[in-house]
Order: structure tokens, then sequence, then C-alpha cells
């Protein structure tokens, strides 16, 4: 019993610890990564190559002085940020870092909540995602951030659609939806050298997810929640000190946690990076070892496509953003389950 | 034991608050939260798919719907009309009447349903088996209920729309003489 409970918390504190002391690395990587695709230098005077940099703005977060709005709805102005943070925490609770290890006579997931259809807990979770910016655009009482909150959680809605499309058909191409099992459909190599990766055998449905993350975790070039010349800062215009970093903090780990789902399908998850087989198999401690590096090193190159895309894709129109997730993007995700079911159906008939 | 009782009753005093609460906003919320924590209850008795389903479908999508249109169009403005009308009140006795009526039916009669014990395991396989063999006729016939729901509001807002234009045209016949 305390082994279980000891078990339960040491992976509740690994999955908490590792998105949030990732954050200000992430954070310092897209500034830098910012400046150097503008052919700046970014932040680089705190420390060396500016890497205390985020340690300086988080202690200026803490003790900056908050500014609360009179006009504002107390109770939902306050309990909106907190709201954002969980709920983007709660699909991190059923993503594996490495595989299923057999110690002290039982078998030890890494995951905090164990379960077959932990692929439908995450969504779930995900697409609570909305009401955080929804409350904070409604309780800051004020037309700049309700429109910034509708904008987003309209974009967020409408994107869903298409990505809970291409997810489906990756569920029916794998027969399962056991996040270990679609992991293990994905290990070994055709020819001998390509990785048995989802990408390769639906590219369409890693597209349709791919926009579906932009439009999720409203990044550029889909940032339309906010707009300097339009609708200011959007849903966290009131919003100032810890409470706006609250949000930031949301927005980040959103971002990481729907990479982590897209890696899952589409890059095989924490299934290892080619050429580290001949390491793997000394010993199983370092197998898991390296299968986390793995996992956290294509996560890691997720996230600089996230900044690369940022600084290099102009942003979108309102309607141009609507008319491409419902006019485009959902008739091909509908098509492409189409076509996957009917491949399905007539491989193993 | 104590955590069903509890559960219902945090189930129960949300839905008491989406009729009772006097701010729409409010009230939805309150419809997301008892959503959620039906969601809780079925995560509580084993079935993981039918809760994220529930999450993704009513709470993610549904209730999604009903706080942004409660925003857009800001119901505040309006007066609460809260009057005590003879119709309401026989309407709601009689709803509430067959309600119970049919809770009798069941517990009285011991009718077979679709409950977790029927269930031989909590997989997504063993639950469609039964919704599209033994229980098809239910399923079948909830969805007719939520077209006859559509049909009904396209009815009663196609009306107003109606009365409406009629309005706006006199306003115009008006304004040319």
């Amino acid at each position: 019993m305390l082994i279980e409970i000891v078990e339960i918390l040491l992976k509740i504190v690994i999955i908490l610890a590792l998105p949030l002391g990732a954050l200000p690395i992430i954070i310092h990587v897209e500034r830098r990564g910012a400046a150097f695709m503008q052919k700046r230098l970014g932040p680089n005077r705190v420390g060396p190559f500016g890497l205390l940099q985020p340690l300086a703005d988080v202690a200026k977060f803490m003790f900056k002085e908050e500014v609360h709005p009179t006009h504002v709805r107390d109770f939902f102005y306050t309990a909106a940020p907190l709201v954002a943070l969980v709920v983007a925490l709660l699909p991190l609770a059923c993503i594996p870092i490495a595989a299923p290890i057999d110690a002290f006579g039982k078998t030890i997931y890494p995951e905090v909540f164990r379960s077959d259809m932990g692929i439908f807990f995450a969504f779930a979770a995900s697409a609570l995602g909305s009401y955080g910016i929804l409350l904070a655009g409604w309780a800051s009482n004020n037309k700049y951030s309700m429109l910034g909150a509708l904008r987003a959680c309209a974009q967020m809605v409408s994107y869903e659609l298409s990505l809970s499309t291409s997810v489906v058909a990756m569920i029916f191409l794998y027969g399962t939806n056991d996040i270990h099992l679609i992991i293990k459909a994905q290990t070994g190599y055709w020819f001998g050298f390509l990785p048995m990766w989802g990408f390769f055998l639906q590219p369409v449905a890693a597209l349709l997810f791919l926009v579906g993350i932009f439009a999720e975790s409203n990044r550029l070039p889909f940032d339309l929640a906010e707009g300097e010349s339009e609708i200011v800062a959007g849903y966290h215009l009131e919003y100032s000190s810890m409470k706006f970093a609250l949000f930031f903090m949301a927005e980040y780990i959103h971002m990481i946690a729907l990479s982590a789902l897209f890696i899952i399908f589409f890059f095989g998850g924490y299934s290892l990076l080619p050429g580290m087989e001949i390491i793997a198999n000394k010993s199983p401690i370092l197998l898991v070892a390296l299968q986390a590096i793995s996992f956290i090193t294509k996560i890691a190159l997720m996230i600089w496509f996230f900044v690369w895309v940022r600084w290099t894709l102009p942003r979108f129109r309102y309607d141009q953003l609507m008319n491409l997730g419902w006019e485009k993007l959902l008739p091909l995700g509908i098509a492409n389950l189409i076509v996957t079911v009917l491949f399905v159906y007539f491989r193993n008939p | 034991m104590s955590v069903d009782i509890f559960l219902s009753l945090l189930t129960a005093a949300f839905a008491l608050m989406v009729v009772f609460s006097k701010k729409t906003v409010v009230a939805a919320f309150a419809l997301l939260m008892t959503l959620l924590t039906i969601a809780i209850i079925y995560f509580q008795v084993g079935t993981v798919f039918l809760s994220a389903v529930q999450v993704l479908v009513n709470a993610g999508a549904i209730a999604i719907l009903f706080v942004f249109v409660m925003m857009l169009i800001n119901l505040e403005q309006f007066p609460n009309n809260r009057e005590k009308n003879k119709m309401k009140l026989i309407i709601t006795s009689f709803t509430v009447l067959v309600i119970m009526g049919v809770l009798a039916l069941v517990i009285n009669n011991n009718i077979e349903m679709l409950s977790v014990e029927n269930l031989t395991d909590n997989s997504m396989k063993a639950l469609f088996d039964k919704l599209f063999t033994a229980y098809y006729l239910p399923f079948e016939l909830a969805t007719m209920l939520l077209l006859a729901a559509i049909v009904a509001c396209i009815v009663i807002t196609s009306h107003e729309k109606h009365e409406k234009h009629e309005k706006e045209e006199l306003l115009e016949t008006e304004k040319n003489r």
C-alpha cells in the first residue's frame, strides 16, 4: 500500500516537474530563436548566453505588484488562470515517457493514470482547455477580453474537429487505442532504414493534427486571440503579474501536451531514435533512460518547430482561419478517414 | 460508498444551481460542472470510456456552445421573466409525474438496463456490442428525440423571425408614408 502511494506520488512529481521545469528553457529558446531568425541577439545579458534571463523573469512575475481591476467579476476572475493551468496539466497524466518496466515483481507503468482509454482521457482534458480562456474573457468584463476569448474559443472548437478525424483515422489504422500498443506498432524499420512512424503511413492525418495543434494552442500563424491593433492582448488583457504568468504557463504546457500526443501518434512516442538500439540492448535501465531521452528530444524538436513556424509564416485573417478549418481541413479529414476505414476493412476482412 | 453519496449530492447541487441561479452565465457554468461531476461518477464506477466521451462531447463541445451563445447575446440586458404561468405549472408537474412514473416502473419491475454490472468488461468493444445489438431500439429512439428537439428549435425560432419580419415591414411602410 505504502509503496503504491509512493509510486503514484513519484510519478505525479515527475510528470509535473518535467514540463514546469522545461518552461523557462522553452521560453528562453523561443526568445533566442526569434532573435536568431531576425538577425538580432536576443536576451544575452543575464548570465552566460542569457540563460538566467528566465529566472529574472520569474522573480519579476512573483514580486510585481498585481493590479486587480475593480470592474471584474471577482470569483471568476481569480478562478480563470487556475482553471487554465490545471486543465492544461491534466492530459499529461496519461502520457507515458517510457515503456512499462518489470521491476519489484510487477509491471510499473510510467504514466500516472494507466488505462487503455488513456488517449480519450487526454483529448477530453485537452477539450476543456477553452474554458479557462472563456472564463477569463467573460470575467474581465471588458469588450476586448471578451472578443479575444470568443475568438480563441471558436478557433479551438473548430479545429478540434479536424484534429479528431485524424486521431480516429490513426486509431483505426493501428487497430488499438492503447498508447503503449500504438507506440509498439511504430517501433522497427521499413527496408532496414525508414522508421515505422505513423507520419510515413498517414501524412495527411499528420498534417491535419499539426495544423490542429497550432490552432488549439493559439500559436502563430493562428494567434488571433491576441492582436495589438484589433483587440490589444485579448483574453488576458486585465491580468497582470503572476495571474498573467499562469495563462502563459498554461499555453506552453498545452503546447507540450499536444506535441507529446502528436509524437505518440506520428513519430513513435518513446520508441528509440534511429541508431540508439545498439547501446540500448545492454541493460533494461539504460533502455528506459534512452526511451525517455528519445521522447524528450522529439518533443524538443517539435517545440523548435513551433518557434520556427512562428517566425516564418504570417498571421491569418480570422475569416481565412475559419474557411481553412471548416471548408478545407474538415472535408479533407473526413475523406482521409473514409479512405483509411476502407483500407483497414479490405486489408483484413 | 460515501464518495458516491458525496458525488451525487454535488451533482444535484450544481443541477439545482443551473435552475435557480439568476445570472445566466453562472447557470451555464453550473451546467458544465454538472456534466463534469457526472463524468466523475462514470469514472468512479469504472467506465473510463463513457467518462471521457461525456467530457469530450457534453462538457467539451455542447456546454461551450451554451456559454458561447449566452456571452454573445448578453442575456443580462433582458428582464428576467419568472412570472407564474398556469400552463407552465401544468406542463412542469405533468413532466415530473411522467419521469417519476417511468422511474417507479423501472425500479419496481427490475427492467434490465445497460448498466456497468451487465458489461462483462469495460472495453469499448463490449459497450458497443451491447449498444448496437440488445439496446439498439432505445439508442435509435434517443436519436429520434434529438431530431424532434432540433425540429422544435427550428419551428420556434423561424416563427419569431417571421413576426419580426412583419413588424419591420410595417415600420418601413409607416416610414414611407
